[in-house]
């Protein structure tokens, strides 16, 4: 093995890991949302919000962890919306998300002229202090986050009683109603911390790895995240895998611009990032292995007290 | 006849349409009655119901959004009356951004109507806009022929983008929303772009932007009144638009569509197929998308560039949902975004507005519209507070004009915090602010000012909601907000010299007389809160 080959392989694994963290922490975002039977598509709107919070707050104070912080805020207020309207005024989730959507793209673009006076993108912020791994190179601290969030996602879903009572809501309504324990409210929670985690993941893309904003920049992530928990059947493990394959596909379709050998690809790089969305057809329509929550998109409404 | 099939009949208000093959008068005298039973007064004052309810969501939309410009340093006045201006001066660039609005909006809203929720129309807006651009510049056809022809492919190769989610959804039950979200992601930024950069890129064009060859002068469509804009595709929406309603009202193709979309169990025990339905459905949903791209390409751009619609797709969800996926809700809804579109250059270019404030409005409606609970909430309100006035004007109008006091001193108050905090943006000195609050005092006094006014303002929008509901509580918050607004209107004026002295003290004394005067009224004379509501 050349040296090139390892250098090229070790760019390749922290462009997956760069590119895959802002994918796997909106797709987990997504997860609890829908788990609890909520559709968010909003996903991409709050992932730009979070991107925009983050590069201001940051900003205004030269600090990026205000800007996480800032980014939380955002995403958590975005996150109340969407649950007010389709939990609480059981209106229809999927307008609500595209509702979502359309205001962030237009509310940030008009922050940007508001705080920077441009049209294109932001000034220049400090990044979030990158950690140096050996062989990788430089690694956001958010990864760390992420891989850290896995399992403990993972075990609140699955060996808590705020998960079951999350997934009942979004497998039987009615049934945690029963019980005494509120499906708003947990359908709440569950947007709330898709809100925040989204968010977060947009602060990944904003001062995790750039250093500014720029109009629209998640640019379909948040739909590639919504697939990458489809793909990954909507638990955590599964969504971290089709994450970081899917941001392992983008970081092939920016490598072969530079890898030797590879240059008769170049031409196809639209192709490789087709994938993604193709493997999510494929999935849900033809190997059907993945099956969402029973009663997602469906507002509940509680049975008439007599 | 099942019990779910007559189920299914009165939940859709009437027996489905005679066959078409029977004789074509009985057809036509279908339609006639059609047409004069629109304007019977139970229909009519039904879709005066609807149209009400979309204009009370643009009001909330426009609302939020003023408080959002108030917010952020620009004058809502000066936004609205240059945007209206400036519309009303080119009447034709709102008819040209109307045109493709009325085809995306009717694909979303006839999918609608079956039960689906096509997301995916800008992916099949742009396959079909590439495919008019192909038969535009590669065909070689003589005048009429060539763009009937183009349109036509366009908007065959549309629905076929909308094909594929079809027969997943039907045979294989995959959800829509997220297949035609992600053919749109296919076509959008890969597929279409990928062969305008490269196999059809124009080799005579040196610019980066990916673009195909113009397409011949033979596959134009017309320019309507010699409008630089305005083209013949507008006559094409509105035929479309009476077209989709002839299929839904007076077809039993349409009649069973809406029975899918209605009660899909119930439809299936009446004989009809869900599954041939949504596969036609999301097919025609599909090929109006694509016309929308097409009748663009050969009426205005005249290449395929790409990313040159900007969303015309998604958009045209916004006008699905507002015109209430009717095809003379969604003409209405095209044309009132129309409008914005045109009057958003002069709110730029003459009133100093971004016109991404657009955008901002466009989302506010559609999140207001998606939640029909607060706009009946507040037309209740409002029907019974009308009520109440005229009954009880003593009573009621103390309230009613605290509540409406509250809103504008609350509103101003966020104007003045917002401006106080663009001073310390514009002069830096946030990030050091915590060092210059202890050392210097007139710095203190401007965030002690600023946060009050965040405060008070966000009391004062509780209050205003708070009265509206008629909340006892509301009027112990009212009074010390006006007793607020008339301190930091003295502040204001004489510490930092601004000029906010007459309007806040004007609405905080008069706000103070309608607090006391309310306190009255509720508390001595023991007026029953919302007695009646």
């Amino acid at each position: 093995m050349q040296i090139i080959d390892v250098l090229f392989w070790g760019w390749i694994i922290q462009a997956t890991l760069t590119l895959g963290t802002p994918l796997v922490l909106a797709g987990l975002g997504g997860m609890f949302s829908e788990r609890s039977g909520v559709v968010n598509i909003a996903l991409e709107g709050m992932m730009l919000m979070g991107a925009w919070a983050a590069v201001a707050a940051s900003w205004y104070t030269d600090n990026p962890w205000t800007g996480v912080f800032a980014a939380i805020i955002s995403g958590l207020i975005l996150g109340a919306v969407h649950g007010v309207i389709s939990v609480k005024l059981k209106g229809n989730q999927i307008v609500s998300g595209t509702g979502i959507i359309l205001f962030a793209a237009g509310f940030t673009t008009l922050m940007l002229w508001v705080i920077w006076g441009t049209a294109g993108a932001s000034g220049q912020v400090i990044t979030l202090p990158e950690v140096r791994v050996p062989i990788i190179g430089l690694v956001s601290p958010l990864t760390f986050a992420m891989l850290a969030l896995i399992p403990i996602c993972w075990y609140l879903l699955y060996r808590t009683p705020f998960g079951l009572r999350l997934r009942a809501a979004g497998e039987d309504p009615s049934t945690l109603d029963t019980a005494g324990i509120s499906v708003e409210n947990y359908r709440m929670y569950g947007v709330l911390i898709s809100g925040m985690l989204a968010a977060i993941a947009g602060a990944q893309m904003s001062i995790g790895f750039g250093s500014r904003f720029t109009i629209g920049m998640t640019a379909g992530n948040g739909f590639l995240a919504l697939a990458a928990m489809i793909f990954g059947n909507w638990n955590p493990i599964g969504t971290l895998f089709a994450g970081l394959f899917f941001g392992f596909l983008q970081a092939i379709s920016y490598g072969v611009q530079f890898a030797p050998g590879w240059e008769w690809l170049i031409g196809y790089s639209s192709f490789i990032n087709m994938i993604p969305y193709i493997s999510v057809i494929v999935a849900l329509g033809i190997i059907r292995r993945s099956v969402p929550p029973k009663a997602i998109g469906v507002p509940y409404i509680k049975e008439k007290q007599v | 006849m099942t019990d779910s099939s007559k189920d299914l009949e009165s939940e859709m208000g009437g027996s489905p349409p005679k066959t078409m093959d029977g004789s074509m008068t009985t057809f036509l005298g279908s339609m006639w009655e059609q047409i004069t039973g629109f304007f019977k007064w139970h229909n009519l004052r039904r879709s005066l119901i609807q149209v009400g309810w979309a204009i009370m969501s643009i009001i909330l939309a426009l609302l939020v959004a003023s408080l959002i410009m108030l917010g952020t340093g620009f004058n809502p006045i000066v936004a609205f009356s240059t945007l209206i201006g400036g519309a009303l001066l080119q009447p034709d660039i709102i008819f040209w951004w109307a045109t493709p609005l009325i085809l995306t909006g009717l694909s979303v809203a006839l999918a609608f109507r079956a039960g689906l929720f096509n997301i995916g129309a800008e992916g099949q807006l742009y396959m079909g806009s590439m495919a008019a651009a192909i038969v535009g510049f590669m065909a070689m056809l003589p005048i009429f022929v060539h763009p009937l022809l183009a349109l036509l492919i366009g908007a065959v190769v549309g629905g076929l983008w909308a094909f594929v989610p079809a027969i997943l959804k039907a045979y294989r039950g995959a959800h829509e929303v997220v297949t035609t979200m992600m053919m749109t992601y296919i076509a959008v930024p890969y597929f279409t772009t990928w062969l305008a950069a490269g196999p059809l890129r124009d080799p005579t064009l040196i610019q980066p932007q990916p673009q195909t060859p113009a397409i011949w002068p033979t596959a134009y469509l017309p320019e309507l009144f010699g409008s630089f804009y305005l083209h013949f595709g507008f006559i094409i929406g509105i035929l479309c638009v009476i077209g989709v309603w002839i299929l839904l009202k007076n077809t039993v193709l349409g009649y069973e569509m809406r029975a899918v979309g209605l009660n899909e169990p119930a439809a299936e025990a009446a004989g009809i197929n869900p599954k041939k339905m949504i596969v036609i459905s999301l097919f025609l949903s599909g090929c109006l998308a694509g016309l929308g791209g097409a009748v663009e390409i050969l009426g205005y751009y005249h290449r395929f560039y790409a990313g040159w619609s900007r969303g015309l797709g998604f958009d045209g969800i916004t006008v699905a949902v507002l015109g209430a996926n009717s095809p003379m809700g969604v003409l209405l809804g095209a044309i009132f975004f129309g409008f914005l579109r045109a009057g958003a250059i002069p709110m730029q270019t003459v009133g100093r507005v971004p016109a991404e404030m657009i955008d901002v409005i466009q989302g506010l409606v559609v999140l207001f519209v998606a939640a029909p609970k607060i706009v009946e909430w507040l037309a209740k309100r409002e029907i019974s507070w009308a009520q109440w006035i005229r009954k009880e004007p003593m009573k009621s109008l103390p309230i009613f004009l605290g509540s409406l006091f509250a809103l504008i001193g609350s509103m101003i108050l966020l104007a003045m915090a917002a401006s106080m905090f663009g001073t310390l943006m514009v002069l830096d000195l946030i990030p050091n602010l915590p060092t210059l609050i202890l050392t210097d005092p007139y710095m203190a006094m401007h965030v002690a000012t600023l946060s009050l006014a965040i405060i008070f303002g966000v009391i004062g929008l509780y209050v205003f909601y708070a009265l509206l509901r008629l909340e006892k509580r509301a009027i112990w918050a009212f009074l010390p907000l006006s007793i607020v607004l008339i301190i930091l209107g003295v502040v204001n004026t004489l510490i930092f010299g601004g000029s906010l002295l007459i309007p806040l003290l004007v609405i905080g004394i008069l706000g103070f007389v309608f607090a006391i005067w309310s306190y009255i009224v509720v508390v001595r004379q023991g007026v029953i809160f919302g007695g009646e509501f």
